[in-house]
């Protein structure tokens, strides 16, 4: 059941923004990066840009806590970080290629950091992976339930 | 006349570019992936493109959250590789063409598309794992790049159709432009993977070579794919594939296949990569 249907209607078929929002929010265990999210994660998102420069990745890892409060991010925004707990970033704004900077920073690949979203250890993961990845029989809609 | 003679699709993961950095492409786990480019990179040889419209993602690397361009073309002389806090790739600088990204720009704005225009920006994976994955590793990159950034980061990010209809432009812009030049058009990125949450590892082989198909001949199908079926079928990331559409709406009515190849896994993504060229 993975053939392409595309749109029916108007080409685009993304009109009606209030539909369009809503569904973006019925996928199971993803939260995609709106403007909603983005507007919440400004900060966090930015704190983790400056990690592209050296200098401030050492500052970084030389005291986390000290680097957090330059930053306007609330005590959640700053624990979630401290604990690298990337769910909580994501629903707290956060948006994968901004914190890839803190995960790159740690020495951690993509799927390393990846994993740790999903409950499973890094070799499960990668299992799952080299067997032809996470199917998505059951996980494309909440409400839809298929 | 300059003319667009080719149209590339490629995944641009950048494990890739850490594999071609590191010399493993010859590895267990990266061989399958690096065979399936053998054929373009001798096909390219032939070939010789004077420049390629390289269609990519900035992965925060460029932009940050402060400005969100929609479409945005490079016109500057040379961009250098960005350190996406890892450290630059160790590959050359890639040097633009800014007579012919400035005329693409002016065209493509008096063609309604209004773009942003960039004259200094690094240049992340995106860009650069492509370039990679069909010259290898040269001491300099043996052709000119105009680089052409979507965001598929913020949503909503463009349409597939609207996508496709940059490419019509971007075709028209091209064939405007009065020096003989070969060009190319890659769109890169994808195909399904989803790098976050619970349900990150998503991939759809079977929609990704559906929309594989829907590349060649007259077929414009892919253009009607709404945003929500990118996301329920391919993942969060399964969205950069409407970068694929700029490439294949810059090739006309009709293409003809050249070369295709699909590998499931690299990192958390499955590997797509297609070779076409217009039919006239």
């Amino acid at each position: 059941m993975s053939e392409i249907k595309g749109s029916v209607g108007p080409v685009g078929n993304q009109g009606d923004i209030a539909e369009y929002l809503a569904e973006l929010e019925d996928i199971p265990g993803t939260r995609v990066y709106t403007a909603a999210r983005a507007r919440k994660g400004y900060w966090l998102n930015q704190f983790a840009m400056s990690l592209m420069k050296e200098e401030n990745r050492r500052r970084w890892r030389a005291d986390e806590k000290a680097y957090l409060d330059e930053w306007q991010l609330s005590d959640d925004i700053k624990q979630a970080l401290l604990a690298r707990d990337y769910n909580r970033l994501l629903d707290l704004g956060g948006n994968i290629y901004f914190l890839a900077k803190v995960f790159s920073t740690d020495g951690l690949s993509f799927l390393q950091a990846v994993s740790t979203m999903t409950g499973m250890s890094v070799t499960e993961y990668k299992a799952m992976m080299d067997a032809g990845g996470r199917s998505p029989e059951g996980v494309r809609s909440i409400k839809g339930g298929y | 006349m300059a003319r667009i003679t080719a149209g590339v699709g490629s995944s641009h993961i950048p494990l890739l570019g850490v594999a071609v950095d590191q010399g493993k492409t010859k590895d267990d786990y990266f061989t399958p992936i690096f065979s399936g480019y053998e054929w373009t990179k001798e096909w390219i040889k032939g070939e010789k493109p004077d420049v390629i419209i390289l269609v990519y993602n900035d992965h925060a690397s460029a932009f940050d959250a402060n400005i969100i361009p929609a479409f945005a073309i490079g016109t500057g002389e040379r961009y250098k590789p960005a350190d996406e806090g890892w450290g630059p790739r160790p590959v050359p600088d890639v040097i633009g063409e800014p007579d012919l990204g400035w005329h693409i720009a002016q065209s493509l704005i008096l063609d309604e598309f209004d773009m942003t225009i960039i004259n200094e920006m690094d240049v992340d994976h995106g860009l650069t794992v492509p370039l990679s994955m069909m010259f290898g590793q040269p001491e300099a990159w043996p052709v000119k790049v105009i680089p052409l950034a979507v965001n598929v980061v913020t949503y909503p990010v463009p349409t597939g159709n609207r996508c496709w209809m940059l490419g019509e432009a971007i075709k028209r812009a091209v064939e405007s432009y009065p020096e003989d030049l070969n060009v190319q058009i890659w769109g890169t990125g994808g195909m399904s993977h989803q790098l976050q949450g619970p349900r990150a590892g998503l991939i759809n082989a079977e929609w990704d070579n559906a929309f594989m198909d829907g590349l060649i001949g007259t077929s414009d199908r892919n253009r009607t794919i709404p945003h929500i079926e990118y996301l329920r079928e391919t993942g969060s990331e399964g969205i950069e594939m409407v970068m694929w559409l700029i490439m294949r709406g810059a090739l006309g009515a009709e293409t003809r296949l050249l070369h295709r190849h699909y590998h499931v896994p690299c990192s958390n993504t499955a590997v797509g990569h297609i070779v076409l060229e217009p039919v006239s």
